[in-house]
């Protein structure tokens, strides 16, 4: 039996095909922490130290479940790193005054608000979400600037509670159980599924596609505004930037979502969004231990993600791939 | 209770100045099967996507059950009590066999906005037990089916509900012989309860057998309806076309001895999985008929024959020896090949006639690399009118054309690089017996000016009318030869296809 073959058993066996997806992740995850360790074992990959990456990661991965909702509709939105940087400078600003409920409550509502913008411009200018989205993300860069009148917006200590342990898993850990809870129980779910795949017969069985993307933006930028609630407690502080600088922040949560996009066949996507992130976290920190620059680092990480999901995606020969 | 249970009055549709349905009155009886007949463009499909909702009416109105309907979607229809099974591809990859059965109608799994999935999967798992396909499960991705699996799916989906009123759109030529005799249980029973079928289909012998009463359209009108019991095809025919049209279309040449020049040297062909060993000579000047189930390996076969598998062994190559490794080199050397899929793999239906039709051939029409429209325009447009394609014009766009007129765009496309060799791949699926008949036609002319052709089809019929030999495929292997006589029966084809 060739490997190719054995492989092919494996995932369709009745009781390990169910973990295939999962396991190779997990494996993956080792792999790459077992390389760094084997070449910097004194700086890297501790427990305590895997502790950290992991808590940095799940700040991307609860951006990324938001993420996944507009991305398996077939939608763009390069909206996200403002939404961050926006979401952070209200609930900070909010936050001298109303301690964590203003932090709280600032981060989800702008995201909110700025999810039913994306969402209600999209559907009724017509024009594809990837030019709405980045001419938004203009307009929210400079709404940051604006309310931060050009200053860093520092988060008091008393208030970062929700970027150390245990607050942070706590949060995390309650938003990739209700993204698994949307995607698998509600409807939400279901159709952004079917619109991705065929939105013209999903309109004829009675999906209102409109509505529901405008529900795929409120979702995501309500997991975007957590995320941002966890960037900026554990990041301290947030500044505004302008010339399209926010873009940066749309890639790692991104690039969490293709796992779940591309392990969504073998597990749940939530599960792979997770792990997928913290491999890249790994990565990320594996070269910081080896004091690789950071533009060999963006390279690494990128070539990586390819690699990773050209292996397990795997398409039939002679598909069309877009 | 009155006997009528839907009425159609008056019923008009346009699409911009094409009027698609003009003033169609009839009705429909309970426990009827009514068969619903046409060409191409005749307005059969326009006139039951209007009574499900899919399009709106423009005037007139359906009387459903003494009381006028108005709907804007399928779900809405299905809640009248209305369904359809459609032609193309009806479920959603991606998602689950419940959740394509369930699509739309989510809400009685639903408490509180979170949906029972189990609930969903289980009742999915009832009916597909109670519809005798054991071998689908609710939980699965419809993904991991086949599209005859992913048919049935939608069948459940368009009649678990027990609508008053079912539209079967050209299902049948989506499924093999296994799943038509499922759909036609389901039709009985719907007769047997007094439901009502809407049954389309181009297959007149299947109307024919499986309805109570047919409906003509012609041009958008009604032109009869009819007992079933008391017309024939050549009847049908003449209704549909309005003009006697001879039921023998096929050739009527027998004995004509075909070239030995060979062209075309198939040896040892395998692709893994569809189809193994395959070897045979095509002569010049020569139609050679490729038949069988519908999963015997021949639509593979044609397609690995034009350099369109991946992992093909063996090989294929023309008189001189010239390999064909690859659709480019088909195309080089003259080869042509149209698919049984032919919205998907055939025409570029967001595109123009012309520009389908000049593709293949941009690099003669370049001149040093600029296209020119009046050029391409000429090109074009020639070819059209060959082959008579009905058209407002060279720009108009594919996806407006009806299946047939889409097939002769696929074969201008053709004519257009002059091949000598061409893969026809079931070109008659879908078409109406007018169309059918021009490219019986045309395919014999072709024959007559020394071209070659190889034809792949599932209609028995087809093959024995128009093959000068026919290969026969069970399992993925050539299973028997048979020369073109007048004597043949389809009996000599099923031995050998079974």
């Amino acid at each position: 039996m060739t490997l190719s073959e054995k492989i092919q058993q494996l995932k369709t066996h009745k009781v390990y095909g169910r973990y295939y997806g999962v396991g190779l992740l997990v494996m993956l995850a080792f792999l790459f922490w077992a390389f760094f360790k084997i070449l910097t074992p004194d700086n890297f990959g501790s427990w305590e130290a895997l502790s950290y990456y992991l808590q940095y990661s799940i700040i991307y991965s609860v951006g990324a479940c938001g993420v996944y909702f507009i991305v398996t509709m077939g939608l763009f939105d390069f909206s996200i790193g403002a939404n961050v940087v926006l979401s952070s400078i209200v609930g900070v600003i909010l936050s001298k005054t109303f301690g964590y409920p203003g932090l709280i409550i600032g981060c989800v509502i702008t995201g909110i608000i700025i999810g039913i913008l994306n969402g209600f411009i999209y559907v009724k200018l017509k024009i594809p979400s990837m030019i709405v989205t980045v001419g938004l993300m203009l307009i929210y860069e400079s709404l940051a600037y604006f309310v931060a009148k050009g200053e860093k917006q520092s988060l008091a200590s008393d208030l970062r509670g929700l970027g150390v342990a245990p607050g942070n898993i706590i949060v995390s850990a309650i938003m990739f159980v209700l993204a698994y809870l949307i995607l698998k129980y509600t409807k939400m779910g279901t159709y952004a599924h079917a619109i991705g795949s065929n939105e013209n017969m999903a309109k004829n069985m009675g999906v209102n596609i409109n509505k529901y993307k405008v529900l795929g933006f409120v979702t995501q930028h309500f997991f975007v505004g957590v995320m941002a609630i966890l960037a900026v407690s554990y990041g301290t502080s947030m500044t505004a930037v302008t010339e399209m600088s926010s873009m940066a922040r749309n890639f790692t949560p991104l690039m969490g979502c293709f796992f779940g996009v591309a392990f969504r066949k073998y597990c749940s996507p939530i599960v792979a969004i997770v792990i997928g992130e913290f491999i890249i976290s790994i990565i990320f920190n594996g070269f910081v231990a080896l004091g690789a620059p950071t533009t060999i680092q963006n390279l690494i990480t990128g070539a990586a993600l390819l690699i990773i999901v050209a292996l397990t995606l795997r398409s039939v020969k002679g598909t069309v791939v877009k | 209770m009155d006997d009528i249970i839907l009425r159609a009055e008056n019923i008009c549709k346009s699409f911009g100045i094409t009027k698609a349905v003009k003033n169609v009155s009839m009705s429909f009886r309970r426990g009827e099967i009514r068969g619903l007949i046409g060409e191409n463009g005749s307005g059969k499909s326009t006139f039951c996507s209007m009574l499900c909702g899919i399009h709106t009416v423009d005037s007139g109105r359906f009387i459903l059950d003494g009381e006028e309907l108005k709907i804007n979607s399928l779900v809405e229809a299905n809640r009248k009590g209305i369904s359809i099974i459609v032609q193309e591809m009806g479920t959603l990859p991606g998602l689950t066999v419940a959740e394509n059965i369930f699509l739309g109608n989510e809400d009685r799994f639903i408490k509180c906005g979170i949906k029972n999935t189990a609930a969903m999967n289980q009742e999915a798992d009832r009916l597909l037990e109670k519809y005798g396909f054991r071998h689908i499960r609710g939980n699965s991705m419809i993904d991991n089916y086949t599209f005859e699996d992913r048919k049935l799916v939608e069948i459940v989906r368009a009649t678990y509900f027990d609508p008053k009123i079912l539209v079967i759109d050209e299902t049948t030529t989506a499924l093999s012989q296994n799943g038509r005799e499922e759909l036609y249980k389901i039709m009985k029973r719907f007769r047997e309860e007094g439901r009502t079928v809407i049954f389309i289909s181009h297959d007149l012998s299947e109307v024919i057998e499986y309805t109570d009463t047919i409906s003509v359209l012609r041009d958008g009108e009604l032109i009869d309806t009819v007992d079933s019991d008391k017309v024939n095809e050549d009847d049908l025919k003449r209704l549909m076309v309005g003009r006697e049209l001879k039921g023998r279309y096929y050739r009527t040449d027998y004995g004509e001895p075909v070239s030995d020049d060979v062209v075309l040297s198939v040896e040892g062909l395998t692709v893994p999985g569809e189809f193994e060993d395959v070897s045979f000579k095509l002569h010049k000047g020569e139609i050679l008929g490729i038949g069988g189930l519908s999963d015997c390996g021949m639509h593979e076969l044609g397609k690995a024959i034009f350099g369109a598998s991946e992992n093909r062994r063996d090989t294929v190559a023309l008189a001189d020896g010239t390999r064909i490794n690859s659709i480019c080199d088909a195309i080089k050397h003259n080869i042509a090949y149209t698919s049984k899929d032919r919205d998907n793999e055939s025409v570029i239906l967001n595109e123009t006639i012309r520009n389908n039709i000049c593709l293949p051939s941009l690099d003669k029409l370049a001149e040093r690399g600029i296209l020119r429209h009046k050029k391409l325009d000429r090109f074009a447009g020639k070819y059209a009118d060959m082959i008579h394609v009905k058209m407002t014009g060279i720009n108009q766009f594919v996806s407006s054309l009806s299946g047939g007129n889409k097939q002769k765009v696929v074969l201008a496309r053709w004519l257009g690089r002059d091949f000598d060799i061409i893969v026809l791949d079931s070109p008659t699926r879908g078409i109406d017996v007018k169309v059918k008949a021009d490219i019986y036609t045309l395919m014999y002319e072709l024959k007559k000016k020394g071209k070659s052709i190889i034809l792949i089809s599932e209609e028995i019929q087809e093959l024995m009318g128009m093959s000068d030999r026919i290969l026969i495929m069970k399992d993925g292997i050539i299973n028997g030869e048979i020369l073109r006589s007048p004597d043949l029966s389809e009996e000599d084809f099923i031995a050998k296809m079974v």
